[in-house]
């Protein structure tokens, strides 16, 4: 099981896994906001450093954009323009607890006896690192999937104007 | 980089990666030494002053003094402050401005990492500043700080956005995110180069850039007169020096990044001036953007905060736009 090679891939793997794992840990267990959304954007690099060891470069540095960059800016921004508890309160809730870590260990046994008695089949067209994946995104977009890529925009600029509207009104 | 990835690490490969990180980080802590100075220096001759020359020979040492006289200050952390934010985020500041540096592409052999989508990585990567900045100003637990902080966090936000579109028309030009493929289809003749077929994108570009920098005249989150000085209000000594190393470390960012985008990166201005070396010229061309950065410092006001958010969102924005759409439409009847 361990005869892995010592690649620079596999020491990135472990370095992000390790980024993975803590973050999201340590997310669960702070109990200051701002300090969550530190960690949780440390979760979001550590995805985005897989996507890179899967050749999916365009997809990590999206990701880094959007999740690590731009949603934990929103997060700290809503944090810190509302009025909040600086850390949550804590209750004693042994019996919540107690049912949550059951419910957990359930969840992660279920899927790990998933991922172990499912066999990954071979695609059929194996990509190559080389192929351009950031060519053949757009080119997808803008053929195979116009129309739910079209429909996407909409959406966004109507939920744009919206809170705009909404936004406005609240302010007068 | 990917070839040396599937390798196996071993100590000589891991040994080469840290010496060549070393090497850049000592070039960008000497550029940043003497930027500063040189800074001063301009700024000095243009306000009819002589600038620092008191410290070694025409005041050649002076930077140096003040790095060593930052280094050996007493480092405080406020007793109120978010201790593990405070000393985190001038680390998580520094992080990426030096990280970005990576793809840049200094001539046509000479570069660090050559990935496909190397302009979305520098964009991507510079956002994270912004994060430790809004941490720095919060962590601090003060007033000003935290305004600061505000500040630059609103006005990095909101000129990325321009920045980034600016650059799209270069992108749709060259066909391509790697920067070593948009410096080497740049032609041989300088109106050949990106910055005359895209000059609304080149000026949007500048612009959006200056202010991603917190530079005059957008330098509102260090505001002195209005905000002491902003997010880094509470910092001292090293920490302090970690964030004024951030900002001069996204100035060499910046100007290498337009010279390569909009200059021509390494190529000479006349095809039979070929003979003088890439990396002179893109030395050259790299220095004239770092001289043209403090030169607008010298001369220009700083702009109300009103005024900012406007002119990022209702005038760069829509010029940038318009810039991506008429370069589509130039493609599309003369290229295609």
């Amino acid at each position: 099981m361990f005869n892995i090679d010592f690649t620079g891939e596999f020491v990135a793997f472990f370095v992000f896994s390790v980024l993975i794992i803590s973050g999201a840990v340590l997310m669960v267990s702070f109990t200051k906001v701002v300090h969550m959304v530190v960690s949780l954007a440390a979760v979001f690099i550590g995805v985005a450093g897989m996507f890179i060891l899967l050749d999916a470069e365009f997809l990590a540095f999206v990701q880094v954009l959007i999740y690590a960059g731009a949603v934990s800016i929103l997060m700290i921004f809503g944090i810190m323009m509302t009025k909040h508890q600086d850390s949550g309160a804590e209750r004693p809730r042994t019996l919540n607890d107690t049912l949550s870590a059951i419910g957990a260990l359930a969840l992660f046994g279920i899927l790990f006896y998933a991922i172990r008695q499912s066999d990954f089949p071979e695609p059929q067209t194996v990509p190559d690192g080389t192929v351009d994946n950031t060519m053949a995104i757009g080119q997808q977009l803008f053929t195979g999937y116009v129309v739910p890529f079209e429909l996407v925009s909409v959406l966004l600029t109507v939920a744009f104007i919206g809170a705009i509207v909404l936004a406005k009104k609240e302010a007068d | 980089m990917g070839a040396w990835l599937d390798e196996t690490l071993t100590w000589g490969h891991a040994l080469l990666f840290f010496l060549w990180g070393v090497i850049l980080l000592m070039i960008v802590l000497g550029f940043v030494t003497y930027a500063i100075f040189f800074e001063r220096k301009v700024i000095g001759w243009m306000q009819y002053r002589i600038g620092p020359n008191r410290v070694g020979p025409w005041g050649l040492l002076q930077s140096v003094a003040d790095i060593t006289k930052l280094l050996i200050k007493e480092d405080t952390i406020p007793r109120k402050a978010d201790r593990a934010l405070f000393i985190l985020a001038p680390a998580l500041a520094y992080i990426p401005a030096f990280a970005v540096l990576a793809v840049i592409p200094y001539t046509n052999k000479l570069y660090f990492a050559d990935i496909n989508v190397g302009l979305l990585y520098y964009v991507a990567l510079s956002g994270i500043s912004t994060i430790a900045i809004i941490l720095g100003g919060w962590s601090s637990n003060n007033k000003y700080a935290l305004l600061g902080g505000m500040r630059s966090a609103a006005q990095m936000i909101s000129y990325e956005v321009p920045l980034v579109i600016s650059v799209v028309g270069v992108v749709m030009l060259s066909g391509t995110l790697n920067l070593r493929g948009i410096g080497e289809q740049q032609g041989d003749w300088f109106w050949e180069w990106n910055f005359l077929p895209q000059i609304l994108g080149f000026v949007v570009f500048i612009i959006a850039a200056v202010s991603e920098l917190n530079r005059t005249p957008f330098d509102l989150p260090e505001a002195e007169s209005e905000l002491v000085a902003g997010y880094h209000v509470e910092y001292s000594g090293f920490r302090f020096a970690f964030f004024m190393l951030t900002e001069y470390v996204y100035v060499y960012a910046i100007a290498a990044l337009t010279t390569v985008l909009f200059l021509g990166g390494w190529h000479a201005p006349f095809p039979f001036l070929d003979w003088v070396p890439g990396i002179i010229w893109f030395l050259l061309k790299f220095t004239s953007i770092v001289f043209f950065l403090f030169w607008i410092r010298a001369t220009l006001p700083r702009i109300r905060i009103d005024q900012l958010m406007g002119l990022g969102w209702k005038v760069l924005l829509p010029v940038a736009i318009l810039n991506v759409f008429l370069t589509a439409v130039y493609m599309e009847l003369f290229i295609k």
